[in-house]
C-alpha cells in the first residue's frame, strides 16, 4: 500500500512541470477517474500515476470563436458551458446536453472526454464528424492533431508523458443538414447504447459533403471515409440509387461486439431515414 | 383538543429529516473502538474448496470462518428453513456465497488483505438457467432426488384436465419468461454487532428486526434474548431487507463472540448489486383449452429459479401460483409450481414476492389468446373477471365484492381506451395496453395466526402515547399511517404519538415488515390497543397489549393448500400508451392511467406515493431493468449498467382510488404496496405489441430484445 501523491498547480506552467517531473496523470472533472480509482467507502481512491488536479487552471477555460471561423473550446470546459454556448456546433451541443445528469454535466470536461476514450464518450463522437483537432502541451511544446487520429481505440490515446489536452478546436462548418441521436439505456442519466451524428452539405441539388460517424458502434468513434465517398458529389435525385451501397459500406465499417443486430438495425435505419429525408428535399437544419 | 383526523392530509413524520439529509444511518454511526468487516466470498459458481491462503495478518486483524463457530452452534441461518450456511466450508454454492469475514481497524489495510487472500477450487459445471436446473446440469444439487428442485406444490379446482383438454376444440399454449430484478433500495446492506450487558446488540438496516434474532442464534446456540436487534433508519428494501441482512448478522455474530468489540460492516453498491438476493426469475408454461372462442380450462406449469438455497422461495413459490389465474374464474385449472435451485446467488422476497411473475404470465397469456381470437384483450378478459362469492384456485372463494368493472369504467374513460384501441391499428406505431391485477393481502390462509401471532402494545404517559411494536419504517410512510391510526383512535394529535423505530427487547413481536400487512394487519391491532386505551382513559397511564384474532369461518389448510387463501385482496387496472420509435426501437410512455381498490386510504399522500414507486418500478421491470447472469456472475454490476427508471421516463400518471372497506381492517384499509407493482409491466407489452404488431414472449424489452422480437416475428 503506497500513499497516494496528488498535486495543486495554480497555472498551467506549474501542471505541465509537475506532469513531466512526475510523470502524472491529470484530473480535470474527476467523473471518470474518481470512478474508475475508487476503492469503495472510507478507503482512498487509488491510482496507477501520482494526480496532478488540474480543474481550476485559468489557462484551460472558456469558449471563443476565432477569426477564421474556428471555434475553440477550452479543455477544461465542462457539459453544460459547451450545450449552453452558441459558439459551439449545434451537434456538440445536443451530444453535450445529453451526457450523464445534471451534477454530472456540471463537473465532466470536454478534454476528460476525450482523454478517456471511451467508445461511449459523448463528445467525441460529433468532434470526430465536424473534423474538430485537440491541442496537446507538454514542457516540450505544442502538438496538433485530429479527434479521429489523437484516439486510437478503446481507452487508448496518443497522449504522451506529461501532456495535456488544452483545447479543442473545431473548423467552421458548411453541413446544411444535420442528424444527431443518442440512444441510451433510459431517456436521462444514461450510459451510450448507440450514439449517430450524419451530416450533409447541399449545394444546388447535389450533395457536396456527407458524413456521419458511430459511438458505442466498435472500439472507437467510426468514420469510414471511403462509405462517405460513395454519396459525395451525387445529385439528390440519385440518392436512391446509390443508398443500398452506402448503407452496406456503413454496416462493414462499423464493429459492435454487443447487441450486434440491434445496433447495426437501429444505425441502418437512422442512416436509411436521413438519406431519405435529403433525397425528398427536407429542409436545412437539424432534421428530426 | 383538535386530534388527527384519517381524512387529514399530513406531512409525513420523517419527510424532513430524510430530505434534508439529516437522517443518520447505519453507516453513519460509529462506535467507540469500532472495528470494520469485509466479506470474503466465493468467486466460483460450484465447487470444492482446495485452499485458501491468508496473508500475516497484522497485530488487531482476524479472518473469521465456520471455523469460529463454537460446538454447540450449527453453521445454519434459519429463514424458512436452515439450509443456507453462515459461512461456506469445504465446497461452494454459487459466487459470492460468503467464505469468511476480514475483520480489524483500518479499511485500507482490510481492502489490502481482501485482495490477497486466494481460494483454490475445483470447479464443478454450475446449472445458472432455469432450464439448467430442471435438466440438473453439473449433477443434481440433490442427490438423494436425483433433482434441483427446492419445492414443489399443485392446485386444481374443477373437472380433470385430460377431460377438458379432450372437449376443447382448440389448445393455446405458450411459454413466458421474466428476468431478475435487482431491488436498488437506496440505501446498501449494512449493520454493527457491539457487545451491550452481556448481550450481543445489533444496529441494523433491515425490515425484520426480530427475524435477525431467530436465524443467527442458532451459530452460537444461544437464546434469542441473549440478542438484541435495533433496527436503524432503513434507507429502502422492497423486500431485499427481509430475510438478507440475516447474511450480515450472522457471520457478524460469530465474528463478535471471538472478538468482542464493534464491528461495522456495510456493503458498497457494487458488492450490493452483484452480491444480495434478487427477484426470483420465471418460467411459465400455460396451456389453454377453447372451445366456442371460450376458456374452458387452463392448465400452468410454473418454474422459479431458487438459486443455491431456498431462503423464503417455497413461500413465494406458493404465493406465485395462488396468483397464477390472475383476476380471472377460469372454470378448470390445474396449477403446478417447482422452485428450481441453481449456482446462483439466491433469489428472496421483492415487492410483489411471487405474484408479479405469474400475473405477467397470465396477463400475457389472456393478450394473446384475444389477438389469437381477433378480438380487443380488454373485451375479452372482462368476461372472466372474477365475482364476490367464486371459487379460487385454492377452492377457497372470493369474501368481498369485486370493484374491477367499476374500477375499468374510470381507467378506460379517462385513457379513451376504447377509442385508441380501434385506432391505432397493429403496427402503426402507437399502441395503448390494459392490465388487471390483484394481490392476497398480508399471510397466507391463517397464517397471520398459526404461524406469526402479532402482538401490539400501547403505553400511556401523560398525554403521550407510545407504540411497541417490532414493525418497521423502510420509506413506505408506517411511521406516519400507524401514527395516524392510533391517533384518530385516542382523538390526539399526531405529534402525541411516538413509535420508534424498533429495538427487540423493548418491543413486542408484531411480525415481519413485509407481505403487505403491517397496515392491513398491526394498524388493525394498533386500533384495537388504542380502543381499549380509548375506554379505559380514565384510569390514567395504563398499558394495553392485543394479540391477532383471525376471523372465524375462513378455513385453510396449509398442507394441501386448499381454502380460503386471502380474506382481503387488492385490486388494480392499469392502461398504458406509448409511441414507438421505428427507427431504434426506443419506447416512449406517452399516458399512465390505474385504479386501485386498496379498501380505504389510512393517508392518501402516501399511498399517491406508493402507487406512482409501483407503478414506475413495475414498468422499469417490463422495459429496461436487465440483469444477466453468465456462467453465475451477474453482468451487470452498478447502477450505470443495471438501469432504473428515472422522472424522465415515464409520465405523470392518472391514479384513481376505488373505495371499498375492508372490514377486518382499521378503518376500512387492506394492504397496497406491493399490489401497485403486480400489473404495470403487462399492460406496457401489450401496448407495445399493439404498436409493433408483434408478440412478446418475456420481460424486459429494451429495444434491442424487441428488435430480436420483431426479426423472428418476421421470419
Amino acid at each position: 500500500m503506497e500513499e497516494m501523491m496528488c498535486y495543486i498547480p495554480e497555472n498551467l506552467e506549474e501542471a505541465l512541470a509537475i506532469m513531466d517531473e512526475k510523470d502524472a496523470i491529470a484530473l480535470a472533472g474527476g467523473s471518470d477517474l474518481m470512478v474508475s480509482g475508487a476503492n469503495g467507502t472510507g478507503v482512498n481512491p487509488s491510482f496507477s500515476r501520482p494526480v496532478v488536479i488540474i480543474t481550476n487552471l485559468p489557462e484551460l477555460k472558456g469558449i471563443k470563436r476565432h477569426e477564421d471561423g474556428w471555434t475553440e473550446i477550452g479543455a477544461l470546459s465542462t457539459s453544460r458551458e459547451i450545450a449552453e454556448s452558441e459558439l459551439v456546433h449545434p451537434l456538440v451541443r445536443k451530444a453535450a446536453s445529453q451526457m450523464g445528469a445534471v451534477a454530472l454535466r456540471n463537473s465532466a470536461t470536454i478534454g476528460g472526454n476525450i482523454a478517456n476514450a471511451s467508445p461511449k464518450g459523448d463528445t467525441p463522437q460529433p468532434l470526430i464528424l465536424l473534423d474538430a483537432e485537440v491541442t496537446l502541451k507538454s514542457v516540450r511544446g505544442e502538438r496538433r492533431m485530429k479527434v479521429d487520429d489523437f484516439i486510437l481505440g478503446a481507452k487508448k490515446t496518443q497522449l504522451e508523458k506529461g501532456e495535456i489536452i488544452t483545447s479543442v478546436l473545431i473548423p467552421p462548418s458548411n453541413l446544411t443538414h444535420c442528424y444527431y441521436r443518442k440512444i441510451g439505456m433510459r431517456r436521462a442519466n444514461a450510459i451510450s447504447k448507440l450514439t449517430i451524428s450524419i451530416g450533409a452539405e447541399v449545394r444546388d441539388g447535389k450533395v457536396v459533403d456527407f458524413r456521419a460517424s458511430s459511438g458505442a458502434a466498435g472500439p472507437k468513434v467510426i468514420r469510414s471515409h471511403s462509405s462517405e465517398s460513395i454519396l459525395i458529389g451525387k445529385t439528390l435525385s440519385e440518392l436512391p440509387e446509390y443508398k443500398e451501397e452506402f448503407l452496406d459500406a456503413w454496416n462493414n465499417a462499423i464493429s459492435p461486439r454487443a447487441m450486434p443486430e440491434y445496433r447495426r438495425g437501429a444505425t441502418r435505419r437512422m442512416l436509411s431515414f436521413f438519406i431519405d429525408a435529403l433525397s425528398s428535399g427536407a429542409e436545412e437544419g437539424i432534421i428530426e | 383538543m383538535s386530534y388527527t383526523k384519517i381524512s387529514d392530509k399530513i406531512e409525513r413524520v420523517d419527510a424532513r429529516t430524510k430530505a434534508r439529509g439529516e437522517a443518520m444511518y447505519v453507516c453513519d454511526m460509529t462506535l467507540p473502538n469500532m472495528l470494520y468487516a469485509y466479506m470474503v466470498r466465493s468467486t466460483c459458481p460450484r465447487g470444492k474448496i482446495l485452499k485458501i491462503d491468508v496473508p500475516n495478518l497484522p497485530k488487531g486483524y482476524k479472518f473469521i470462518t465456520a471455523d469460529d463457530i463454537p460446538q454447540k452452534g450449527n453453521n445454519e441461518l434459519w429463514m424458512i428453513s436452515k439450509d443456507w450456511r453462515a459461512f461456506a466450508k469445504d465446497y461452494v454454492l454459487y459466487v459470492g456465497e460468503t467464505i469468511g469475514l476480514l475483520v480489524g481497524p483500518d479499511r485500507t489495510v482490510l481492502k489490502y488483505l481482501r485482495d490477497n487472500i486466494h481460494i483454490e477450487y475445483e470447479p464443478e459445471e454450475p446449472a445458472v438457467t432455469i432450464d439448467d436446473g430442471i435438466a440438473s446440469k453439473g449433477g443434481p444439487m440433490f442427490p438423494e432426488k436425483g433433482n434441483n428442485v427446492f419445492c414443489s406444490l399443485h392446485c386444481e379446482k374443477g373437472r380433470p384436465m385430460e377431460e377438458v383438454f379432450r372437449e376443447a376444440d382448440e389448445i393455446f399454449e405458450e411459454t413466458l419468461e421474466t428476468g431478475y430484478q435487482e431491488h436498488v433500495h437506496l440505501e446498501t446492506n449494512g449493520a454493527i454487532v457491539t457487545m451491550e450487558d452481556g448481550k450481543f446488540v445489533f444496529y441494523a438496516s433491515a425490515q425484520c428486526p426480530f427475524y435477525i434474532r431467530k436465524s443467527i442464534a442458532g451459530l452460537l446456540g444461544i437464546s434469542t434474548d441473549d440478542i438484541v436487534v435495533r433496527q436503524c433508519t432503513t434507507g429502502g428494501a422492497f423486500g431485499g431487507k427481509e430475510h438478507f441482512p440475516d447474511v450480515l448478522c450472522g457471520p457478524l455474530l460469530v465474528a463478535e463472540n471471538v472478538i468482542r468489540k464493534p464491528i461495522k460492516l456495510i456493503f458498497d453498491r457494487e458488492e450490493d448489486t452483484q452480491f444480495s438476493v434478487k427477484r426470483h426469475p420465471s418460467k411459465c408454461v400455460y396451456k389453454t383449452a377453447l372451445k366456442d372462442g371460450k376458456i374452458i380450462g387452463m392448465d400452468a406449469k410454473v418454474y422459479y429459479n431458487v438459486g443455491a438455497y431456498l431462503s423464503s422461495s417455497f413461500v413465494v413459490l406458493q404465493r406465485g401460483i395462488f396468483h397464477a389465474n390472475g383476476v380471472y374464474n377460469i372454470p378448470s385449472t390445474h396449477l403446478v409450481g417447482e422452485g428450481i435451485g441453481t449456482n446462483t446467488f439466491p433469489t428472496c422476497a421483492f415487492r410483489g414476492f411471487g405474484a408479479p411473475q405469474t400475473i405477467f404470465a397470465v396477463e400475457t397469456h389472456m393478450d394473446h389468446i384475444a389477438h389469437h381470437l381477433g378480438v380487443d384483450p380488454l373485451e375479452f378478459k372482462k368476461d372472466y373477471i372474477i365475482k364476490q362469492g367464486e371459487e379460487t384456485v385454492t377452492n377457497g372463494h372470493i369474501i368481498e365484492e369485486v370493484k374491477l368493472p367499476e374500477m375499468l369504467d374510470v381507467v378506460t374513460k379517462e385513457a379513451d381506451y376504447w377509442r385508441k384501441a380501434k385506432e391505432y391499428t397493429p403496427g402503426c406505431g402507437k399502441g395503448i395496453g390494459i392490465s388487471m391485477y390483484l394481490h392476497g393481502g398480508a399471510f397466507t390462509g391463517n397464517g397471520e395466526q398459526a404461524i406469526i401471532k402479532a402482538h401490539a402494545r400501547l403505553v400511556r404517559t401523560g398525554d403521550r402515547v407510545r407504540i411497541e411494536v417490532g414493525s418497521t419504517e423502510m420509506g413506505q410512510g408506517f411511521q406516519t399511517t400507524l401514527r395516524k391510526i392510533a391517533a384518530n383512535t385516542l382523538q390526539l394529535p399526531i405529534e402525541n404519538i411516538d413509535y420508534n423505530n424498533p429495538d427487540t427487547s423493548k418491543v413486542v413481536d408484531s411480525g415481519p415488515t413485509a407481505a403487505s400487512r403491517s397496515t392491513m394487519i398491526v394498524g388493525k391491532l394498533v386500533e384495537r390497543a388504542a380502543e381499549e386505551m380509548k375506554r379505559r382513559w380514565d384510569e390514567g397511564d395504563i398499558t394495553t397489549e392485543v394479540e391477532y384474532e383471525h376471523p372465524e369461518g375462513y378455513p385453510w389448510d396449509q398442507s394441501t393448500f386448499r381454502g380460503d387463501a386471502y380474506l382481503g385482496w387488492g385490486w388494480g387496472v392499469a392502461c398504458v400508451e406509448v409511441e414507438v420509435d421505428k427507427l431504434t426501437n426506443e419506447v416512449k410512455t406517452v399516458g399512465i392511467w390505474t385504479s386501485h381498490d386498496i379498501g380505504h386510504p389510512i393517508d392518501e399522500l402516501i399511498v399517491h406515493g406508493q402507487v406512482n414507486g409501483g407503478i414506475i418500478q413495475s414498468l422499469g421491470y417490463a422495459s429496461m431493468e436487465k440483469l444477466e447472469n453468465k456462467n453465475g456472475f451477474f453482468r451487470q454490476k452498478r447502477m450505470s449498467d443495471y438501469v432504473i427508471p428515472t422522472s424522465m421516463d415515464f409520465p405523470r400518471q392518472f391514479y384513481h382510488l376505488q373505495e371499498n372497506p375492508y372490514p377486518w381492517g382499521p378503518q376500512g384499509a387492506k394492504g397496497m404496496g406491493e399490489l401497485v407493482f403486480n400489473g404495470a409491466d403487462a399492460a406496457y407489452v401489450d401496448a407495445v405489441e399493439r404498436a409493433l404488431g408483434t408478440t412478446f414472449n418475456s420481460i424486459p424489452i429494451p429495444p434491442e430484445d424487441i428488435e430480436e422480437a420483431l426479426k423472428k416475428n418476421a421470419q
